[in-house]
């Protein structure tokens, strides 16, 4: 048995073809799916190493058409259903209708965009049905169950559920409270993503029975800022073993 | 009293869902306040005795002789204790913080002002304080950190993005998004999320209702208001009273900076400024074509921001509020010409809507009057006006300062 991972990326971090190669590393690996960042440079709900990364994927040259080239470039060669993950203001700067298009003719499954939320979002979750992409709502532990059951009225294909309060990238304890709140969840016909300081095999299983699957960056972008051509291999190998049930 | 999520299109609520609760919980204690005697008592009484309302409003007789046009008056809010505005809106949110049963605030500051603010009134409300400044406005505003420090708050640097405001903002939303339980988010400016904007709002408001009645008082002609503005606390609080009528003109001044080029100037209402979502309000920024936020430049870290508060942006747009701008230089000449004439030392940001009200009172009659908001005074700015204006003996002045130091 494997245990579902979604791995995160920042687009352009390193640079555009190694962050290319990152993908590709991920999915040998055995990633279920990409999440790629577009970097943004002023990011409210990202951790230290995600804004570093994004900081250094910007001063890097990122722009969203090369993001979007980028992601094409992904589903391409690893044939992974691809999430983007970014901020609201890279959405209105485009057009948010455009984007959505943008996002549906590069082959994108689904957005994540954590500060357009339900009733403030501009019109992204009615782009989304018009388009056929996932809009995929970001909750949290401490999100009041009656705002849980609006937004899940909605009937989003997917939930992301963050599993601590606060930022990415600091250790995640699997405590009751998370597996209550999940629980909660499952009972809804979401399909649910949960992630945040996802960094061990143990955490992953522990979480496997009650969501679709986890979602790790951080303990990446970690690693991805060692530096060199070796981490691709070690990409691969931290995946692996993220995923894998018994070693 | 009257509260607005949006102002024109521009405003709302755009944050994760990890900050909604904290959000509707501060919105609905704002509501309850608005018509509470007792808050307002409390609060009256500390802007009295703390803070040394009313603030003057001073006729600059000599100055206005000089320019021989419209008859020019100063505000003089930066004689507030902590020497701005800032602390109006400090005072207020302590309070409101400490009936939810906060136990600890967090703020973001990028001249320093807020942060003085924020630390003198924590210090004298009883609440331990972080204020979030980034590293650069650290280099250029030593002296207001020291003061921070000195009312025993915790200064952390903040080391990432451009290093200014913007990013001490951001690095106090990631502290909150971890912390709201026990603590309330500070924000200076009538930006951000709402209820932010509106709540900054009715806490400056004091400055135009006194402003407003010393013109009944004085029955004076007012022609012009003039505010600088960065975020832009002052200004919304010095025109709120008259933003409803058509007159006075209310004129809005921006960082000039040092050119119209990218990463030159803090001009967002002047043509360069386009729409956005950032920090969790929509306004007008300045962004590249992507909505990557631009660098800005300002010679006072107060106006030195991307973003303008989202009633000011659609007060522009309307029309109600005018807007220009002061270069880096004409805000020095300004800072010059009313300490030599007036006695009165201009914070460089407020010094930005001294420069424009000399030249608007200049083709202005006699018998009209401007009044210039001057929101925060100019010993902060120190190390910057004294090396600029007599850079030899300055630095033979610090160098001596160390010398003595060392031995």
């Amino acid at each position: 048995m494997k245990n579902k991972l979604v791995c995160h990326l920042i687009a352009n971090y390193p640079d555009f073809d190694q962050s290319l190669k990152i993908a590709e590393a991920l999915a040998s690996g055995g990633a279920e799916s990409i999440e790629v960042q577009f970097p943004f440079s002023d990011p409210s709900a990202d951790g230290p190493y995600i804004l570093k990364a994004c900081d250094e994927a910007l001063k890097a040259g990122f722009t969203v058409d090369k993001g979007f080239s980028l992601v094409e470039s992904i589903i391409k060669k690893t044939k992974l259903d691809v999430y983007i993950m970014s901020y609201a203001n890279i959405l209105l700067t485009m057009g948010i209708e455009k984007f959505v298009k943008k996002s549906k003719a590069s082959g994108v499954k689904g957005l994540i965009i954590p500060d357009l939320t339900l009733n403030n979002d501009d019109g992204l979750l009615n782009s989304g049905r018009k388009y056929g992409i996932s809009i995929i709502p970001v909750l949290t532990l401490t999100t009041p169950l009656k705002r849980v059951d609006e937004i899940l009225f909605r009937e989003p294909e997917y939930i992301y559920a963050v599993l601590r309060k606060g930022i990415t990238g600091k250790s995640t304890i699997i405590t009751e409270e998370n597996i209550t709140f999940l629980k909660y969840l499952s009972g809804k016909k979401a399909k649910i993503l949960g992630g945040f300081g996802i960094n061990s095999r143990d955490q992953v299983k522990a979480l496997t029975p009650h969501l679709y699957a986890s979602v790790a960056g951080t303990v990446f972008v970690k690693k991805i800022d060692e530096g060199g051509e070796d981490i691709l291999p070690d990409l691969k190998t931290m995946v692996k073993e993220l995923t894998t049930d018994e070693l | 009293m009257k509260y607005k999520e949006y102002f024109g299109e521009f405003g709302g609520r755009y944050v994760a869902e990890v900050l909604r609760p904290s959000l509707d919980a501060l919105e609905k204690e704002f509501l309850n306040i608005m018509d509470d005697e007792d808050f307002w008592t409390e609060y009256e009484r500390l802007s009295e005795d703390f803070t040394g309302r009313p603030t003057p409003f001073l006729f600059a007789e000599n100055a206005t002789k000089k320019i021989g046009g419209a008859a020019i008056y100063i505000k003089l809010e930066g004689l507030a204790n902590t020497g701005a505005h800032k602390i109006n809106n400090a005072l207020g949110q302590v309070l409101l913080a400490k009936r939810m049963g906060k136990k600890r605030i967090i703020a973001e500051t990028g001249a320093g002002q807020h942060g003085v603010a924020t630390a003198a009134a924590c210090a004298k409300l009883g609440l331990p304080c972080t204020i979030y400044m980034g590293e650069v406005d650290i280099k250029r505003q030593r002296p207001n950190l020291f003061l921070m420090e000195l009312y025993s708050a915790e200064v952390v640097p903040v080391s990432f993005g451009s290093r200014t405001l913007k990013d001490a903002v951001n690095a106090a939303l990631m502290d909150w998004a971890g912390s709201f339980e026990d603590t309330h988010y500070l924000i200076g400016s009538a930006l951000g999320p709402s209820p932010y904007p509106g709540m900054v709002k009715t806490f400056q408001s004091v400055i135009g209702k006194e402003v407003e009645s010393k013109i009944y008082e004085l029955n004076i002609d007012v022609e012009a208001m003039i505010a600088c503005v960065g975020g832009g606390s002052n200004a919304i609080g010095f025109f709120s009273p008259f933003l409803e009528k058509d007159s006075p003109r209310l004129i809005g001044v921006e960082a000039g900076g040092t050119g119209i080029g990218e990463g030159e100037h803090a001009s967002r209402m002047t043509g360069q400024g386009q729409k956005g979502i950032i920090q969790g309000y929509k306004s007008l920024f300045l962004a590249n074509k992507d909505g990557q936020v631009l660098p800005t430049h300002s010679i006072s870290a107060g106006l030195d921001y991307p973003g303008i508060g989202p009633e000011l942006a659609h007060y522009g747009e309307t029309g109600r509020i005018e807007y220009t701008s002061a270069t880096d230089s004409e805000a020095v000449e300004a800072l010059k010409f009313f300490a030599k004439n007036e006695g009165i030392l201009f914070a460089l940001e407020s010094a930005h809507a001294g420069a424009k009200a000399i030249q608007l009172a200049a083709d202005m009659p006699k018998d009209k009057a401007v009044i210039i908001n001057m929101s925060g005074r100019g010993d902060k700015d120190i190390f910057i006006t004294a090396k600029l204006l007599t850079p030899d003996k300055w630095i033979n002045f610090m160098r001596n300062e160390v010398s003595e130091y060392e031995k």
